[in-house]
């Protein structure tokens, strides 16, 4: 790394993003097929646990949003409707 | 789910047609049905005896089936393994998560549908032997220095916005260097600059994917705890990337 090159905005984002209040991977993948089919089926956003988490874990994020493509057909809902549906709870619920 | 390996285990097919016991024992009773189960009696079914059992576990392997192509099907980096290789992980993580999904099936507490709950089952078999696959022959960098590529990205449109974000990098970097652990700075450096995939370097380290994010929580607290104490935090992130 020399004096010309900085981190990116994208990059300085992912280091000090808040992942408070703390939930694991392990709990996360407990939780989130009942997150999904309440957000999908009442508009029950996800709990904040799992939003910070969903946030900061780049791989449970694209399990959860693979699920939510999968599940989509049986909420009348196109799969590229329902990740964006998962997407915004997860970024602006209780934000 | 941290130990995605235990649930690795050999998946055989119940209704093999040459060599399953319970197939040829069934008994009049079972023969009844062998359209999948609705949602409320799959945990019925597959924890039946003879037929009915071996009938919902063959369904269970196709939902299995379907979600691991999905997944596979998804993912940038399996589009570069080749059609043969990409079959053979859909079928392995189908194994895998069929095993998983009857290994678990007590703790299944029916607060979703049981499909959705087998689902990520499969979701993560086939996910975590994508990524696996994708860097198999790749060297996975373990750094304590950042290093990246000029950072002047589209999103600076002005001189001033450059040079912010680039007193907030400088700041970053030297927190990477003074608040985290050696442990915390190789991981946060690899997961969060590098880009490798959390399994793939979970696997690499010998430790988990829950392990390795715990590491990166703390890591990132450290760090906005430093960036905090010289006035480069706000609440709801850098000042500098707020908006």
């Amino acid at each position: 790394m020399t004096e010309d090159t900085v981190l990116s905005r994208e990059t300085i984002a992912r280091l000090t993003l808040n992942t408070e209040p703390w939930l694991s991977c392990d709990a996360c993948f407990e939780q989130v097929d009942v997150a999904l089919e309440a957000l999908f089926g009442s508009s029950v956003p996800p709990v904040a646990e799992l939003r910070a988490h969903l946030r900061g874990c780049a791989t449970c994020h694209e399990e959860a949003q693979s699920l939510a493509a999968l599940v989509a057909d049986q909420y009348d809902m196109a799969a590229s409707v329902a990740v964006a549906r998962l997407d915004i709870a997860i970024t602006t619920a209780g934000a | 789910m941290g130990d995605v390996e235990t649930l690795i285990v050999e998946y055989r097919h119940p209704i093999s047609r040459h060599d399953d016991a319970a197939a040829r024992h069934d008994d009049a009773a079972g023969r009844h049905d062998d359209a999948a189960p609705p949602d409320a009696e799959w945990v019925t079914r597959l924890s039946a005896t003879g037929r009915v059992r071996a009938v919902a576990v063959g369904h269970l392997h196709e939902l299995m089936l379907r979600a691991a192509g999905h997944q596979v099907g998804r993912m940038p980096e399996a589009g570069r393994l080749g059609a043969a290789r990409r079959a053979e992980i859909v079928h392995s993580a189908a194994d895998a998560a069929t095993v998983s999904v009857l290994s678990r099936l007590e703790s299944f507490e029916g607060r979703s549908r049981f499909t959705t709950w087998a689902y990520k089952f499969a979701i993560l078999h086939a996910g975590v032997e994508v990524r696996r696959a994708a860097w198999r022959d790749r060297e996975v960098p373990l750094r304590e220095v950042p290093e990246v590529p000029d950072g002047r990205d589209a999103a600076m449109s002005s001189p001033e916005a450059y040079v912010e974000v680039r007193e907030l990098a400088e700041a970053v970097r030297e927190g990477i260097g003074a608040a985290l652990t050696p442990h915390q700075r190789r991981i946060m450096i690899a997961v969060l600059i590098d880009e490798v995939p959390i399994d793939v370097l979970a696997e690499r380290l010998e430790t988990t994917r829950g392990a390795l994010y715990k590491t990166l929580h703390d890591g990132r607290q450290r760090l906005r705890a430093f960036l905090s104490e010289r006035g480069f935090m706000s609440a709801r992130g850098p000042k500098e990337v707020d908006s």
